[in-house]
C-alpha cells in the first residue's frame, strides 16, 4: 500500500551532534541516520564530523573512522570494501549505493546517510532484507533439467554463456528494488528488479530446461508486471547493470509464449 | 520506516510463489498487458483519424457534423475506436488503483472504474449509432 508521509513515530529528528576530532584540520560533515529498536524514541539524525587526514577515501571508510574513533554504537553491515559482497548498501545524498565504493569526493557538503528506503530497519543502517531473500528464492536462482544428468558437466557454448553477461554480475546489493516506488508500494508482491534480473538470468540459460514453468510463476499482475519502466533501477545499480531491461525481456518472453 | 514490527517468521518461497498467498495474485496478466499494448497502439493511429474530424468540422454546423459522422464509413470505425479507448481507459486506471488501493478498497474503486468505462463508452457509441442509423 502507497504510504506517501511516515508516521509520526518514524520521523526523524535532530539528533546529538558529536565533537569535532582534535587538532583536525581537513574536516568532513556526515549526517547519519540513527535508530535503535530497544528505545521507544524517534529515529535521530546524528552529525558526526571525520578527520579527512586520518580516513581513507570512501564513503564506508568514513563509517569506519566514525564506528571505531567517535561512536561504537553505530551500526552497519560490511564485508568486503570492495563492491563485491553488496552488504554495505546505503541511501547516501539521496541515491542508493555501496558506501564501500562511492567517493567522500562525489559531493560537496554535508554527506548525508541513511538505510535503504522503504524497509523495515533493524537498527541505524541495517535494513531488514528477510523479504528481499525470499523473493529472490522464489524464483529458484538454479540450474532446473529434465534431461539425464551428464557424465561430466552440462556444456555451453560461448555465444550462449555471452547471454548471461550484465545479468550474472547482480551482488544481490538491493539498491535496485529499494529505489523502486513500485517496489516500496506493494514491496510484498512485487518481486522487484533484483529478483526479476536474476529470474531472467536463469530463463535465458541455455542449459536450464523450465523456462516454461519459470514463465509460470511469473505470470501475475504482481510479480513482474508492477514494473511501470521507472527506471531508477537501472540508474543506481552500482554494478553498472539494467533490470529494467532483463524485465521487458521476460515480459517480451511471456508476449511470445502467449501468441505462439 | 524506523518503528516497523521485525519479523520474526521466515517467508518461504512456496510462499511467495503461490498466487493463492498475498504475495502473488491472479493469472491472465500477460493477456492485461498485451491488450494494453495493443489498445494503446490503435489509439495513437485513432488520434490521427478524431483530429483529422475535428479539423474537417472546424467552423460548420451540426447538419454537417452528422453529415460526415453519419457516413457508415466513418461512424463504424469510429464506435468502434471509442469502443477500444474505453478498454484502454479502464486498464489503464486499473494498473494505476492496483499500485495505490488493496482490498475492498481496490474492489469498490475498480467497480467504479469499470462503470464510469462502460457508461462513457456506451453512451459515445451510442451516439455514433444513433447519428448513423437515425440522422
Amino acid at each position: 500500500m502507497a504510504e506517501l508521509t511516515l508516521r509520526k513515530a518514524d520521523q526523524p529528528q535532530k539528533g546529538k551532534t558529536w565533537p569535532k576530532p582534535e587538532g583536525a584540520t581537513r574536516l568532513r560533515e556526515f549526517h547519519v541516520y540513527r535508530y535503535d529498536p530497544d528505545k521507544a524514541d524517534n529515529p535521530r539524525i546524528d552529525t558526526y564530523f571525520v578527520n579527512l587526514d586520518d580516513c581513507g577515501p570512501m564513503i564506508l571508510d568514513a563509517l569506519l573512522y566514525i564506528k571505531n574513533k567517535v561512536d561504537p554504537t553505530l551500526t552497519l553491515r560490511r564485508s568486503c570494501r570492495e563492491g563485491i559482497c553488496g552488504s554495505c548498501s546505503m541511501n547516501i545524498n539521496g541515491l542508493n549505493t555501496l558506501a564501500c565504493t562511492k567517493g567522500m569526493d562525489d559531493s560537496t557538503g554535508p554527506v548525508k546517510i541513511y538505510p535503504l528506503p522503504h524497509m523495515p530497519v533493524v537498527k541505524d543502517l541495517v535494513p531488514d532484507l528477510t523479504t528481499f531473500y525470499a523473493q529472490h528464492r522464489a524464483i529458484e536462482p538454479w540450474l532446473k533439467t529434465t534431461s539425464p544428468t551428464p557424465e561430466k558437466e552440462w556444456t555451453q557454448s560461448v555465444e550462449n554463456r555471452a547471454k548471461l553477461d550484465g545479468l550474472y554480475e547482480c551482488i544481490l546489493c538491493a539498491c535496485c528494488s529499494t529505489s523502486c516506488p513500485s517496489y516500496w508500494w506493494n514491496g510484498e508482491k512485487y518481486l522487484g528488479p533484483a529478483a526479476l534480473l536474476q529470474a531472467y538470468r536463469w530463463l535465458i540459460d541455455s542449459r536450464d530446461e523450465t523456462t516454461s514453468e519459470r514463465l509460470d510463476n511469473l505470470e501475475d499482475p504482481f510479480k513482474l508486471y508492477r514494473c511501470h519502466t521507472i527506471m531508477n533501477c537501472a540508474k543506481v545499480c552500482p554494478k553498472g547493470l539494467n533490470p529494467a531491461k532483463a524485465i521487458a525481456q521476460i515480459k517480451k518472453m511471456m508476449v511470445e509464449r502467449k501468441a505462439a | 520506516m524506523g518503528s516497523l514490527n521485525m519479523r520474526e517468521t521466515i517467508i518461504t518461497r512456496e510462499q511467495v510463489a503461490n498466487p493463492r498467498t498475498h504475495y502473488g495474485d491472479a493469472k491472465a496478466s500477460t493477456r492485461h498487458f498485451i491488450t494494453q499494448r495493443v489498445t494503446g497502439l490503435i489509439n495513437v493511429v485513432f488520434l490521427g483519424f478524431l483530429l483529422f474530424i475535428v479539423v474537417r468540422l472546424a467552423g460548420q454546423d451540426r447538419a454537417d457534423m452528422v453529415g460526415v459522422i453519419g457516413n457508415g464509413f466513418i461512424g463504424i470505425p469510429f464506435a468502434v475506436l471509442i469502443g477500444i479507448v474505453a478498454v484502454h481507459m479502464r486498464n489503464g486506471m486499473r494498473d494505476t488503483l492496483e499500485d495505490y488501493l488493496h482490498g475492498r478498497m481496490y474492489s469498490l474503486a475498480m467497480m467504479l472504474n469499470t462503470l464510469f468505462c462502460l457508461i462513457v463508452g456506451l453512451a459515445a457509441i451510442g451516439a455514433i449509432v444513433k447519428i448513423v442509423f437515425w440522422g
